[in-house]
């Protein structure tokens, strides 16, 4: 039960500020979220690809944002449940 | 045997989560939004306040204090106008400091929330730095991953003052370095590293 295919490449990488446990982080293939430091792992964001970047509010644990290698911005208010892109 | 083994290691493609904005409409929007100057991004990170959104780029260090809609371009040096941004790291602590790791030109440090830098590369061994990572109990250590010259991972305890190679650093290309608050049970806590054969960690006591 684990999450990403071995091969796959971690663009990016995020830490959420109250529970260190909680990461994220960007691939080609979307954006991922593991509860327990990484050992397993779940899709968020669907529909994203071709994911770059993310960080996470350093104040606010649920205000993520998360970038596209094209620059295409992306912020969630529910630590990464529902995304809509930054006008 | 490697230092930094994988932590995301069998493939699952696990149950997709149920997202209230609708799937063609969000990729439809990324696709219209390529192209805003930023060419390819690296890096993105917020300041200790939550306030002030810094992106790293091919074509530079951005920022943004409206949670991305817009973005001003900072000058880290007048030296280097066109820096390829690899790396950002703020201090979880002090909105004011901010690390920035370049493609060609090493490591930049702003204690004035991005206003000025200079550069902080005595004792790194090459100037192409793919990953920094800020350790979260103290800021002034941090990890910063190098790729080509020098390769290697190196680690400084006083702020970017000087550097010491420490690590060879995880197989594959280096693209994100992160400290992250998890107990080795070693007395340190782990590195992380996004690279181009998956998310790898280090509990090397560092």
């Amino acid at each position: 039960m684990g999450s990403l295919p071995t091969n796959r490449t971690v663009n990016g990488f995020a830490v959420s500020p109250v529970d260190p446990r909680v990461i994220y982080f960007a691939t080609r293939d979307g954006l991922f979220k593991s509860p327990d430091a990484g050992v397993g792992s779940k899709p968020i964001g669907q529909g994203l690809k071709n994911m770059a970047a993310i960080a996470v509010s350093p104040k606010r644990p649920e205000e993520v944002y998360a970038s596209t290698t094209d620059g295409a911005i992306f912020k969630s208010m529910d630590a990464g449940v529902t995304w809509s892109r930054q006008p | 045997m490697p230092r930094f083994p994988r932590v995301l290691a069998t493939g699952l493609m696990a149950l997709a989560l149920v997202c209230t904005v609708p799937l063609r409409s969000l990729a439809a929007q990324g696709e219209a939004n390529k192209g805003q100057g930023f060419e390819h991004v690296h890096a993105l990170a917020m300041d200790a306040e939550g306030r002030t959104l810094f992106l790293g780029a091919h074509t530079g260090l951005f920022r943004s204090e409206n949670g991305g809609r817009s973005w001003q371009n900072v000058v880290m040096s007048e030296r280097h106008r066109y820096l390829d941004v690899m790396a950002i790291a703020s201090d979880p602590r002090d909105a004011s400091v901010i690390y920035v790791g370049t493609h060609e030109a090493g490591v930049f440090k702003s204690a004035d929330g991005g206003r000025t830098w200079k550069e902080v590369n005595i004792g790194l061994g090459g100037l192409d730095v793919h990953g920094l990572a800020i350790d979260p109990n103290v800021p002034a250590k941090l990890h910063a991953a190098v790729r080509e010259k020098g390769e290697g991972v190196y680690r400084s305890t006083d702020g970017g003052g000087r550097w010491v190679r420490v690590d060879d650093g995880p197989g594959g290309e280096v693209k994100v370095l992160s400290s992250v608050n998890v107990s080795t049970g070693m007395g340190g806590i782990f590195l992380y590293a996004g690279t181009a054969e998956g998310l790898q960690r280090s509990a090397d006591c560092f």
